[in-house]
């Protein structure tokens, strides 16, 4: 027994050294290093990291987000990360505030791989501070089984208000995508800065969560509609497509009044510590592999075009969440305006007391 | 004793940094205006007005007040007996018993209502085996059911342990005492005991009470994002809305309430044992 133990212990002693070896090894001109990634729960393929790490010899610390407005505070206070994956106006704001440097657009070797759909977005017209991450739109998560598609064709986000499916929905916990789904049942924009139709959708949010009991979540949704236990709720497309990759009875549906094309991006912090770093780990999340391992796991759609392709006639062929739709004109791309953000905040945050109330 | 006073100086230190400096800064952000440096102050008492004027807000504040009291009650009536049976335990089986309410404690709180989660939420343990009587698709997650299991859960530890100090920490001859001049054991309870261990239960009142009050993160769990009490109300302002000054007015608020409530307790505690000296 003690002469296994030995053995054993010197094999792995053996592999500590060839692994210490290989990270002092010239062609790893990282090594040693720290890269500080600060990105959304849940976003990651399993190998993602440690890919990273065997490329370059660097170690990544990763802080988890839930929510880009949780991210604004820690980042506006000055906590320095080297790579952050914010949203489209979160972007424009960071851009605004002066918070995010511009790229080094030669250290940049992607951009001809990534989709042409998600370039050049009104929130970085030429890409001078973000590259693509993931990107999707919103729309209905159903039960096939509980809700017909005639109702959804008809009404489309004002299914939200049909008691037929009263205590049976689920909203989403964010203030954005709330009014986005309102503005658009309204019929109006979802970047109105019309005090008035900003009122509305607010009395159409107060309405839905006073009448329809609903359940306001965020990603609980994923593992409950997976389930089938509830008929109806308002998703991110690449929930969707993880949903429907699990439950064949599930179903996703983009009303024709319009949806919110979004797309998380990475950024580059001006107080990064390590910019060069943060260059090359941009370089990695758009390649083929990483992308591969990225979207095939998590389910949101790549920004590298082979990969989308791959998937979507792959892993989630005849899903159609997956491939976000393009070409409608009524879809629209968030814009961050502060006086408007001010009101929605305050709107929103009445209506979870409404529905609080409501119980 | 002169000279220990000096050793007081890093506790005032500490204090000074940690609890009266950061109060005194939520206290100026409550009444300045949002967006200003803080070199140019403009005074307000708009945020104070805000709250006290929008009924949706009072009635988000009377909920929680109303959670937190049905959690203190709740956690007297079931806590009481526990630490009332610890106490009379013998020296070896209290040391297990006092080990076993603690023990939970060292994991996460959050991660512990995490795991209820799990136990209550749709199709979970608990639903499969309120199933087995009859009790089928019975809601258990996100009501408020589970937001004053959840409370009670996480702080009834807090109630058993002060109780059953103040119990412990009583003089046995006075029960003897008791038997002699003829009590029953329902009236030295009721006469003895009991009035002895009321310390105990008013601090465990204030332990239960001021957390149960403020906290957000097991309505929200436990609660769904569509149970909003006064602290999911101050961490969205924070957070979500970056209205740091109107969080800071409803802190203070809540604040204020507390401390309310903590002298209303001390000084029917002062009361209690005030009366209790008297008589003995």
């Amino acid at each position: 027994m003690k002469k296994l133990l030995t053995s054993l212990l010197a094999v792995a002693t053996m592999f500590t050294l060839t692994a210490c070896g290989g990270g002092s090894n010239e062609d790893k001109p990282y090594a040693g290093q720290e890269l500080h990634l600060y990105n959304w729960g849940e976003y990651m393929g399993e190998n993602f990291i440690s890919g990273f790490e065997d490329l370059t010899g660097a170690t990544v610390v990763v802080d988890y987000f839930d929510s880009n407005e949780a991210m604004y505070i820690k980042v506006a206070n000055g906590e320095p990360y080297d790579i952050l994956v914010p949203s489209d106006y979160m972007i424009e704001r960071l851009i605004q505030e002066d918070l995010i440097q511009k790229l080094d657009k030669e250290k940049i070797t992607c951009m001809d791989e990534l989709v042409e759909d998600i370039k050049g977005l009104p929130y970085d017209p030429n890409n001078d501070y973000s590259i693509p991450y993931f990107w999707g739109t919103v729309g209905i998560v159903y039960d096939k089984t509980k809700v017909s598609e005639a109702d959804l064709e008809k009404e489309g986000y004002n299914i939200f208000l049909d008691t037929k499916y009263k205590g049976d929905i689920y909203l989403y916990d964010s203030e954005r995508d709330s009014f986005m789904m309102a503005l658009k049942a309204l019929g109006y924009s979802m970047n109105t800065k019309d005090e008035k139709e900003l009122e509305a959708a607010y009395n159409w949010l107060v309405k839905c969560v006073e009448t329809m009991e609903p359940e306001i979540v965020t990603d609980e949704i994923i593992d409950n509609m997976a389930q089938g236990r509830k008929a109806l709720g308002l998703i991110y497309s690449g929930d969707a497509a993880n949903i429907m990759s699990e439950n064949e009875n599930i179903g996703f549906y983009m009303p024709e009044t319009g949806t919110n094309l979004w797309s998380d991006a990475m950024v580059i912090p001006k107080n990064a510590e390590n910019v060069e770093l943060a260059h090359e780990f941009i370089n990695y999340a758009c390649s083929y592999d990483a992308a591969m391992d990225n979207s095939s796991f998590v389910g949101y759609t790549s920004a590298n075009q082979e990969v989308m392709d791959e998937l979507a006639n792959g892993d989630f062929e005849g899903i159609n969440a997956y491939v976000p739709r393009t070409g409608n004109d009524k879809d629209e791309v968030f814009e961050y305006d502060e006086a408007t953000r001010k009101i929605i905040s305050d709107y929103f945050s009445k209506v979870k007391i409404a529905a609080s109330n409501a119980q | 004793m002169k000279r220990f006073s000096q050793l007081a100086w890093p506790y005032m230190i500490w204090v000074v940094l940690m609890i009266l400096l950061p109060m005194l800064l939520i206290l100026v952000y409550s009444l300045t205006t949002s967006g200003n440096e803080i070199v140019n102050f403009t005074f307000t008492f708009a945020h104070f007005q805000k709250f006290f004027t929008d009924p949706d807000f009072l009635l988000v504040l009377w909920r929680s007040l109303t959670i937190a009291v049905k959690t203190t009650i709740i956690c007297v009536i079931l806590g009481y007996p526990v630490a009332y049976f610890i106490a009379r335990s013998s020296d070896r089986v209290r040391n297990i018993l006092v080990l076993a309410i603690t023990l939970p404690m060292w994991i996460n709180m959050l991660v512990r209502t995490y795991a209820w989660i799990g136990i209550l939420s749709d199709g979970g343990i608990a639903q499969t085996i309120l199933g087995f009587f009859g009790l089928k698709d019975m809601e258990l997650l996100y009501t408020e059911g589970s937001v004053l299991l959840g409370m009670v859960y996480n702080f009834i530890p807090f109630m058993i342990l002060q109780i059953n100090t103040s119990l412990c920490k009583m003089d046995k001859s006075l029960l003897e005492a008791s038997a002699d001049l003829g009590a029953n054991k329902v009236q030295t309870f009721l006469r003895v005991t009991f009035p002895l261990s009321l310390s105990g239960v008013v601090s465990g009142i204030t332990l239960v009470f001021l957390p149960a009050v403020s906290s957000f993160f097991i309505p929200k769990l436990l609660g769904g994002g569509q149970f909003f009490l006064i602290g999911n109300v101050i961490e969205n302002q924070f957070i979500t809305v970056g209205e740091w000054n109107f969080g800071s007015a409803i802190s203070m608020i809540m604040a204020v309430i507390m401390m309310v409530c903590m002298y209303a307790i001390r000084k029917i505690d002062e009361h209690n044992s005030g009366g209790g000296n008297q008589e003995s």
